[in-house]
């Protein structure tokens, strides 16, 4: 009953549920808008709430995520530029049926679809979490320790051009979380002295430069695309429509909740795998793939938003982010007092129901304005990047500064923002170091926890990893990884490839 | 997902520079990270700093060993693919922003960033970009300050005076019209 409650705490309260219907509607916008992204909007919001009531914030915070995720694929149907990486996927078929006419089909469709893939991913959530976050409770130190390295990896390993620039990004930003007090023995750590350092880096300031100002920095390149513009016929998509697609929705949405649910993988990784899926299974579109087919459309769109539910696991459950976003999103939630983990559904089982219940009140808000507002949308989406561009810088140096009043904030963004510049103009991801400055802390105090339980001994350390299944199995995956991209791996598997063709 | 490297990696100006300079970069954090504790334990407030810095050397060395058998991309130049003048331009303006930011305060600083960058990078008159200025202005302003009640810097700007005139203005306008 208890849980109902809280389940019903953002629906009743017109505050929150004021707050909820704001967030999905920037969401939206946010999404759709190229140049703006979720992460960004996250980050530049987590620094003007955080003084505000948690349910305040984290109603808003979830409505922007949930409402981003599906933004994304509004321009790409009418634009064919994905606002969002989540929607790649969805432009491939949803241009072209924008291209015959059917923008408002198209959108309307992608929009239903959506939201069955949300409630899927929803109600794999509240069913799952409890039961993944009893086992967590089990987790050893070493466990946790190795699941940090994990999440590191596979953002690294997929989101960037080699291993090795995923796992340099992934290890400065460990390095950057560890400045400041030791939080076990209070020795200083990088401070040089300067007693301002001795809380760290605001994590917060880093996330702004690394995907605000950067991102922001970088669309400059790109000023002077011209804009195509798309008709919109009638929006509500046809009930033999919705009712002909459903089983393939479905599918892809399960598929979508489970790679959302792994670390390292989010929505846009789902929604190409969802988009494969109903190749394989679809076989004889009406329409081939790629000029225009409804399959193509939906399969992404259901998988995608099925994917926030499913990377809401890991993060209440162990504390382990998916992917940057889930990164910002959990440097949210602590900043706001809470502690996602194990625990959290233990202790406090009313966040837990309250995030559930907010965000299926955010999915049904994706459903209205989704299906309304399409002319709004179409003059805001063609604001010029010579407008927002400078309005980007604007709100995340007065976002800097807002996390603490400090001018030091603001240095430290534009230090951030200006190396990841660089960074991602030289093919290094930027999402790892935001991973790796959220998982810092986890990491290394279950390290060195994991380590004194075996006296110090590394040797004991190693034994005992292999007498529990759960390390030996993260203990494979790690080694898996680092193998398979490796050079000697590579080649000897085009050894193996190409010596029977010779 | 987002670059889909082609068959034979190229490398762009300045890429193998910036490598180099990752390197030396993480080679000095790992020195700082070993003047922590040393190698004294396993467990000691130092041991993950040095491994983490040992990671980004050995990660930065493999990623600079890489540029260095890559061919240069054809055709990119630095001043116009990686940082063209535009960004420097931009980078330098945020700076200014951000050093008067505290002593002009909010308003002032704010007006002059959007109004200057505005006209640089959408180049309409200049009627336009005041008015597109002003607008977004009192849109943040009023957004951040009055409802999310966010702290912005005052500045030479009487801020709180003005506000506190506005709303007694306001109030006396009211108890008038009752």
């Amino acid at each position: 009953m208890d849980a109902l409650n809280y389940f019903a705490m953002s629906w009743l309260s017109p505050e929150l549920l004021g707050l909820t219907a704001l967030g999905t509607f920037l969401g939206i916008y946010v999404g759709a808008i190229p140049g703006l992204s979720v992460t960004m909007a996250v980050s530049i919001l987590i620094s003007f709430t955080f003084s505000w009531d948690v349910n305040y914030a984290l109603c808003l915070m979830v409505g922007v995520y949930m409402g981003g995720v599906y933004g994304g694929s509004r321009t790409a149907i009418l634009l064919n530029i994905p606002g969002a990486p989540s929607a790649i996927a969805t432009a491939l078929d949803g241009y072209p049926l924008a291209k015959k006419g059917l923008a408002g089909e198209a959108i309307g469709l992608s929009t239903v679809m959506s939201v069955v893939g949300g409630f899927v991913g929803i109600i794999v959530l509240a069913l799952a979490a409890p039961t993944v976050s009893e086992f967590a409770i089990t987790f050893q130190p070493r466990d946790y320790m190795m699941l940090g390295v994990l999440g590191i990896m596979l953002v690294g390993s997929l989101s960037g051009s080699s291993l090795a620039r995923g796992i340099f990004a992934g290890a400065l930003g460990l390095l950057i979380g560890t400045v400041g007090l030791d939080p076990m023995t209070a020795e200083e750590r990088f401070t040089y002295g300067v007693v301002e350092l001795w809380d760290g880096i605001n994590p917060v300031a880093v996330m702004i430069g690394m995907f605000g100002i950067s991102e922001a920095l970088h669309q400059l390149h790109h000023m002077n695309k011209a804009v195509v513009k798309q008709k919109i016929s009638r929006i509500i998509p046809k009930w033999s429509d919705v009712k002909k697609y459903m089983p393939l929705s479905l599918q892809t949405s399960f598929i979508g909740v489970i790679v959302g649910a792994l670390p390292g993988t989010g929505g846009d990784i789902a929604a190409l795998m969802a988009y494969d899926h109903a190749k394989r299974v679809t076989k004889k579109p009406k329409v081939p793939f790629g000029e225009g087919a409804k399959e193509g459309l939906i399969a992404p769109e259901a998988a995608n938003n099925a994917a926030v539910g499913g990377a809401y696991i890991p993060m209440l459950t162990l504390g382990i982010p998916g992917d940057a976003v889930t990164a910002v999103f959990i440097g949210a939630l602590f900043i706001h007092g809470l502690n996602p983990g194990p625990l959290l559904l233990v202790e406090q089982p009313h966040m837990f129901w309250f995030t559930v219940g907010n965000l299926t009140l955010a999915n049904i808000f994706v459903l209205i304005f989704g299906l309304t507002g399409i002319k709004l949308f179409s003059k805001i989406v063609e604001c010029p990047k010579g407008v927002l561009i400078p309005l980007i810088f604007l709100l995340s140096i007065v976002g800097a500064y807002a996390i603490n009043n400090a001018v030091t904030d603001i240095w430290w963004m534009l230090a951030f923002g200006v190396f990841g510049y660089f960074m991602r103009l030289y093919a290094f991801p930027v999402g790892p170091v935001i991973l790796g400055v959220i998982l810092s802390s986890l990491t290394d105090e279950n390290w060195r926890r994991a380590i004194l339980s075996e006296r110090g001994s590394v040797s004991d350390l190693f034994i005992n990893l292999f007498h529990s299944p759960l390390s030996t199995v993260l203990f494979s995956v790690i080694v898996l990884i680092l193998f398979t991209q490796s050079p000697i791996w590579t080649k000897w598997l085009r050894a193996k490839i190409f010596r029977p063709s010779h | 997902m987002s670059s889909q490297s082609p068959l034979i990696k190229t490398r762009k100006p300045g890429e193998r520079l910036f490598c180099f300079l990752l390197v030396m970069g993480s080679t000095y954090l790992f020195w700082q990270a070993y003047n922590i504790s040393g190698l004294s334990s396993l467990s000691s407030p130092g041991a993950f700093p040095l491994a983490s810095a040992a990671v980004m050397v050995l990660a930065s060395c493999v990623a600079f060993l890489n540029t260095l058998k890559s061919p240069a991309a054809e055709g990119v130049r630095f001043v116009y693919h990686c940082f063209p003048p535009v960004v420097a331009i931009i980078m330098a303006l945020i700076l200014v922003y951000s050093i008067v930011l505290d002593s002009l305060g909010f308003i002032l600083s704010s007006f002059a960033f959007l109004f200057i960058s505005i006209q640089f990078l959408y180049r309409r008159s200049v009627l336009t970009t005041l008015t597109i200025t002003l607008l977004s202005l009192i849109v943040v302003y009023i957004v951040f300050r009055l409802v999310f009640q966010v702290v912005l810097p005052e500045g030479i700007v009487p801020e709180r005076e003005i506000l506190s005139a506005i709303e007694s203005f306001v109030e006396i306008v009211i108890l008038w019209m009752l």
